[in-house]
């Protein structure tokens, strides 16, 4: 629950970054979902989910996904004892009628361990057109390798995703203005002929006080030895 | 305490500050030509006239670098060189020498120049076209004048000829007519109205200008027709047969063309000899009388022949056979002349040929008198690798290398090595020692720093140079013909199979290709100390090259071997034996058109090799308008030394180094921004975007470097016409998320970005950035300039984290405030005079010694230098006074032990008091 709450601070941050990117035309997408779940057959893929996204600048998202058959869920386990991929293959759909397709991979066994919980993160190009999505699981805390015991316990399959959106950021430019404002200013007060040193006066004259200490210190000593 | 400690804080970082500014200074004059060389370069040939008539004898040529120059006949050195405008505006249409005009009866006899108005005329460009007339002894422009066509696009399939004084400017509508305007050559005024005759039949593939003749190839035969002629009559001319290859003009002779190796001849009024067959000719005088020479490569000796061109004779004195290594190519005879011997009655003639391995090559009396190696012009990939070790040193390596068995016999391997060595010393001195190597007698012997290195060079051509990176001496050369650079402009590698490190084991390159005549991959393997083929040298693969990578060493002969992803999404392994380790691995591919990425993962079972798509991402956007125009990914042999920067409040901010992501660079036209710049940081295993930035109103040429935590790339900007450099910095926070091993299906998926931009008062033509053996050395970035100077900046001065404001943290951290211009002092230019021409890339390669980063910049000409960053800190200065401090040492110690003693006997009189 403590890193559901840190993806929302995530995605709230990356709403608040996202504030000098926004696209200049909001849309929606839509993005069907399918996963491959079988070792033996690569190619076939089957469907797991739709997501919807309203409004690309708002970046809130509708998430529909079908739970995972037993059958499936044993294949899934047999990918993840192999150390296969689970490979998902998300078709967006844009307002102009035109699909894109992606393909994304996370390993079986990450995504078994992760308890099905998973986010997937949308990039998004500065036209509002998908670059890739990417699905991506927390590190499993202890375990990191799927052997048969460790699998078998796990009994859940509802996907619980969560959708982040990625916009482009707008490169900066060189900063001219506020260099040449400084520029000013440093010459304003140079003329006006008080470069206003709020400094103490120690901190001022300490390069003149430290020298005539060290002499007072000296002088001190050397009379001390002499009344000796 | 606190008063104090304020100004001491700001004298602190002002020494710093003072420190980091003066961290690069310039070479001392006594340093220039030390640590660097330079070779000059012209090009491969277009043009070229030997004139050994002159009262200076001179080599004029042109060159498709679009460079003009004069060498001398005797040693081929460059007298003067001008280097033109970069393609199209400075493409050379013609390259015209007075005395070498078609229509002057006697070549060799004509008087050189004046009474034509130039000594040379050049023709460049189509839209504006430019003519120019130049003074050939010393290279300087003396007139120009320039026309602007009306139709540009058709202006590009112009061609000119010159004739009696008279300049043509031909400018052909295919399948429909041909303009002819004449201009006077020296001052650019027409002569009389556009001309344009009726032509059907002219069409781009098959047709060309031979002299004052357009000729055109239709089936098996020859349509002409002459454009200075009144009538504008077509002449058509038969072949025997249908030619097999492409038609060729010959230079001097109007309306003569070679045709399958024959010469045929389209003008009634020049007679050919048509029984000459060779695989090249050229026409030029001996003895007041026309010849044709022609020349031809048999079991690799170039035999030269001529014939007086009127009855066909053969010429006995230009008959000259010699000996043409096989490393120059095919060649072609360019152009020869001759010259009266001083004390004898006989000619001695030079030979000018240039040659498919873009070599000039000079024949002069039975032997090559010279060469030119042209091809480094073009120099695509470079390595630089150790030489191997001297004898001694190599014994001793084997020896700690070798497995630890017990003690005894570890000691007995150290007895006998030493027994070896002894026997080996006292034959040495007796004069009965074994003979030097080769490699040892050229002096290619390891240095205890590791800067004297072998440069392996591939050039565009197919030819590899061994050259000493101190020396500058060429050690071995190589030509692979009838290969070719791959498709998405991507060109041929050269891959460093096996270091020098392995001894007694060779070191091995590889280059892979694409093969010319099929477009299947070619994988041509040597040893780069001697330049040997090794490994069976030349292999044709069986398939198209689409991706390849390197896969680590092996076990039982420390090859790494290569990854190849083919046009099938297949996947291979060369060696064979290395297939076992590609399992596991990642590959992607990258197609610039499209901008369309795909990664695979590599899996080996059941002995075969098998890629599974596992990811993609379009930077298209919907209808693929945008262009991949960069990839960069960072140098593998990369070490990051500090892995966090610290900040002013003494906390670590740690770097985010992720050695799989790789920056791609796109470009679109744009309906509102004009242009549009799109950079996008992929991580390539996983197929995550972990960043991306836009730049509006920026367009190409675009330089970029990715190295460590960071890049930084150079673009236009369009809208206030100036040259910027955007710098990024990437850091993972304050926690490190896994610090031993980085794995990028785990990884945190979104790593601070600092962003910051500057002005680059100059263009940027190439950037690299230096690197070292170990990465505690600062890094620069090398920035090559369009006039030719490699300036080092600073990584300090293109930080991202500059502060805006003097901030006291900011100058805790050691950053520079802001300054939107970025410095570019003279002393920071490590080529100082000695400038690139059309500089286009820069390699850098670390040496022995972790202070000292060896480069190569390279364009049409190459300097190799070496760069020390942080200053020379592993190393003695070479000025440094090993007299006075022995000097200082010796006087220090008897002094301390005559006080002692002295001091001993006061004592000893003071206790008798």
């Amino acid at each position: 629950m403590h890193l559901k709450l840190s993806y929302l601070l995530i995605v709230l941050v990356s709403l608040f970054a996202s504030g000098w990117s926004f696209l200049e035309h909001d849309s929606w997408i839509n993005i069907d979902l399918h996963h491959a779940l079988s070792a033996t057959r690569p190619e076939h893929f089957s469907h797991r989910g739709n997501i919807s996204i309203p409004s690309l600048n708002a970046g809130l998202s509708t998430v529909v996904q079908n739970p995972l058959t037993d059958s499936e869920l044993e294949s899934l386990k047999v990918l993840a004892r192999q150390n296969g991929f689970y490979r998902l293959r998300a078709t967006v759909t844009y307002p102009n009628g035109g699909s894109q397709r992606f393909l994304t991979s996370s390993k079986a066994c990450s995504l078994l361990l992760a308890q099905f919980n998973d986010v997937l993160w949308v990039s998004l190009d500065p036209n509002g057109y998908v670059t890739g999505i990417t699905t991506s699981q927390d590190p499993a805390p202890k375990i990191s390798e799927c052997t048969a015991e460790n699998t078998q316990q796990i009994n859940e399959k509802n996907f619980s995703s969560d959708v982040i959106i990625r916009h482009a950021e707008l490169a900066p430019v060189p900063d001219t203005g506020s260099f040449i404002q400084k520029f000013e200013r440093e010459r304003e007060a140079r003329e006006r002929g008080e470069v206003r040193d709020n400094r103490g006066f120690f901190a001022k004259y300490w390069m003149y006080i430290v020298p005539v200490v060290l002499l007072v210190f000296i002088s001190g000593a050397t009379n001390q030895d002499a009344a000796k | 305490m606190d008063f104090l400690q304020t100004p001491a804080g700001t004298l602190i970082s002002l020494l710093s500050l003072l420190l980091l500014l003066s961290t690069c200074s310039g070479l001392y004059e006594d340093q220039i030509k030390k640590f660097d060389w330079r070779s000059v370069h012209v090009g491969s040939l277009k043009h070229a006239y030997v004139d050994l008539n002159h009262f200076q004898p001179r080599v004029l040529l042109s060159t498709h670098e679009q460079v003009i120059g004069s060498l001398c006949p005797k040693t081929g050195e460059i007298i003067w060189r001008q280097v033109l405008e970069k393609k199209p505006r400075g493409d050379i249409k013609l390259l015209q020498v007075s005395g070498f005009a078609d229509d002057s009866s006697d070549t060799a006899a004509a008087p050189m120049g004046s009474h034509l108005g130039f000594d040379m005329m050049t023709v460049q460009g189509h839209a504006p076209a430019l003519v120019r007339g130049w003074n050939t002894n010393i290279g300087t422009i003396e007139w120009e004048w320039s026309i602007m066509p009306l139709n540009t696009e058709r202006a590009q399939d112009a061609v000119w000829f010159y004739s009696n004084s008279i300049l043509y400017h031909v400018v052909p509508a295919w399948r429909s007519h041909i303009e002819v305007t004449s201009y006077f050559a020296t001052s650019g005024h027409t002569t009389g109205s556009t001309s344009k005759i009726m032509a059907a039949w002219i069409n781009p593939e098959s047709c060309l200008l031979s002299g004052s003749f357009y000729v055109c190839l239709d089936g098996k035969q020859l349509i002409s027709l002459d454009l200075v002629a009144k009538s504008t009559q077509v002449i058509a001319t038969s072949l025997s047969a249908e030619p097999r290859s492409k038609i060729h003009d010959l230079p001097g002779l109007s309306g003569v063309l070679i045709v399958d190796k024959k010469l045929v001849s389209v003008n009634k009024d020049q007679a050919v000899c048509p029984d000459l067959s060779s695989d090249s000719y050229i026409v030029g005088s001996f003895n007041s009388r026309k010849v044709i020479a022609y020349a031809d490569l048999i079991n690799n000796m170039l035999n030269i022949n001529a014939v007086y061109l009127e009855d066909c004779s053969p010429v006995p004195e230009l008959h000259l056979s010699v000996a043409f290594a096989e490393h120059y190519g095919a060649p072609t005879l360019r152009s020869f002349d001759c010259k009266s011997k001083r004390n004898s009655d006989g000619k001695n003639c030079l030979f000018l040929l240039s040659t498919s391995a873009e070599s000039i090559v000079a024949v002069q009396q039975g032997r090559v008198r010279w060469t030119r190696e042209e091809s480094l012009a073009n120099v695509i990939d470079t390595q630089f690798l150790d030489l191997p070790l001297a004898d001694t040193e190599g014994t001793l390596e084997n020896e700690m290398k070798g497995k630890a068995g017990d003690i005894a016999t570890a000691f007995m391997r150290r007895i006998t090595t030493q027994a070896l060595q002894i026997k080996s010393l006292f034959l040495h001195v007796i004069g009965l020692g074994p003979p030097p190597t080769a490699t040892q007698r050229a002096g290619l012997v390891r240095d205890s720093f590791g800067l004297h290195k072998m440069l392996v060079l591939l050039t565009r051509s197919g030819k590899i140079f061994g050259i000493d990176n101190i020396a500058g001496k060429h050690h071995w050369k190589l030509y692979l013909p009838n290969v070719a650079g791959f498709e998405n402009s991507e060109q041929m590698r050269l891959i460093v199979q096996r270091s020098s490190k392995h001894f007694p084991l060779q070191p091995l390159c590889a280059i892979v290709a694409k093969s010319a005549e099929n477009g299947n991959g070619v994988l041509f393997r040597f040893n780069p100390i001697t330049g040997q083929a090794s490994e069976g040298g030349l292999l044709q693969l069986n398939y198209k090259i689409k991706q390849l990578a390197l896969l680590p060493e092996t076990e039982e002969d420390y090859v790494k071997g290569i990854l190849i992803l083919d046009g099938a999404n297949k996947v291979h392994v060369e060696p064979k034996h290395a297939t076992p380790l590609a399992h596991g691995m990642y590959l992607y591919t990258a197609d610039l058109k499209t901008a369309e990425l795909e990664g695979y993962y590599v899996k080996y079972a059941g002995g075969e090799l098998s890629a599974l798509p596992i990811w993609n991402v379009r930077l298209g956007g919907h209808n693929s308008e945008q262009q991949i125009i960069s990839v960069a990914s960072k140098n593998p042999i990369e070490h990051v030394h500090s892995q966090g920067r610290v900040l002013g409040d003494r906390s670590v901010l740690y770097k985010y180094i992720n050695p799989n992501l790789v920056a791609f660079v796109t470009q679109a036209p744009d309906a509102t921004h004009k242009s549009v710049l799109n950079l996008y940081l992929i991580d390539v295993v996983s197929g995550s975007v972990i960043f991306s930035m836009t730049h509006r109103k920026v367009r190409a040429p675009l330089h970029i470097v990715h190295s460590e935590n960071w890049l930084a790339y150079s673009y236009f900007n369009d809208k206030v016409r100036r040259t910027e450099i955007t710098t990024i910095e990437l850091y993972e926070g304050s926690a490190q998320a896994n610090n031993s091993v980085w794995s990028s299906l785990q990884a945190p998926s979104m790593p601070l970005v600092e962003r910051q931009s500057y002005i680059i008062p100059t263009i940027v033509e190439a950037m690299r950035e230096t690197i070292t053996e170990r990465g505690i050395t600062n890094k620069h970035v090398l920035i090559g300039t369009a006039s030719g100077g490699i300036v080092e900046m600073p990584w300090h001065l293109l930080d991202p984290r500059r502060p805006i404001s003097s901030t006291t943290q900011g100058r805790e951290e050691g950053a520079i405030p802001y300054i939107p211009e970025l410095p570019l002092p003279t002393e920071n230019y490590i080529n100082y005079n000695q400038t690139v021409a059309r500089l286009r890339n820069i390699y850098t390669a670390p040496s022995g010694l972790e202070s000292t980063c060896l480069v190569v910049a390279t364009g049409l000409d190459i300097f190799v230098t070496r760069v020390a960053p942080s200053k020379t800190f592993d190393l003695l200065k070479e000025d440094f006074d090993y007299i006075l401090i022995s000097i200082v040492l010796v006087v220090l110690t008897s002094g301390s032990l005559i006080v002692r003693h002295l001091a001993s006997r006061k004592l000893l009189k003071q206790a008798w008091k």
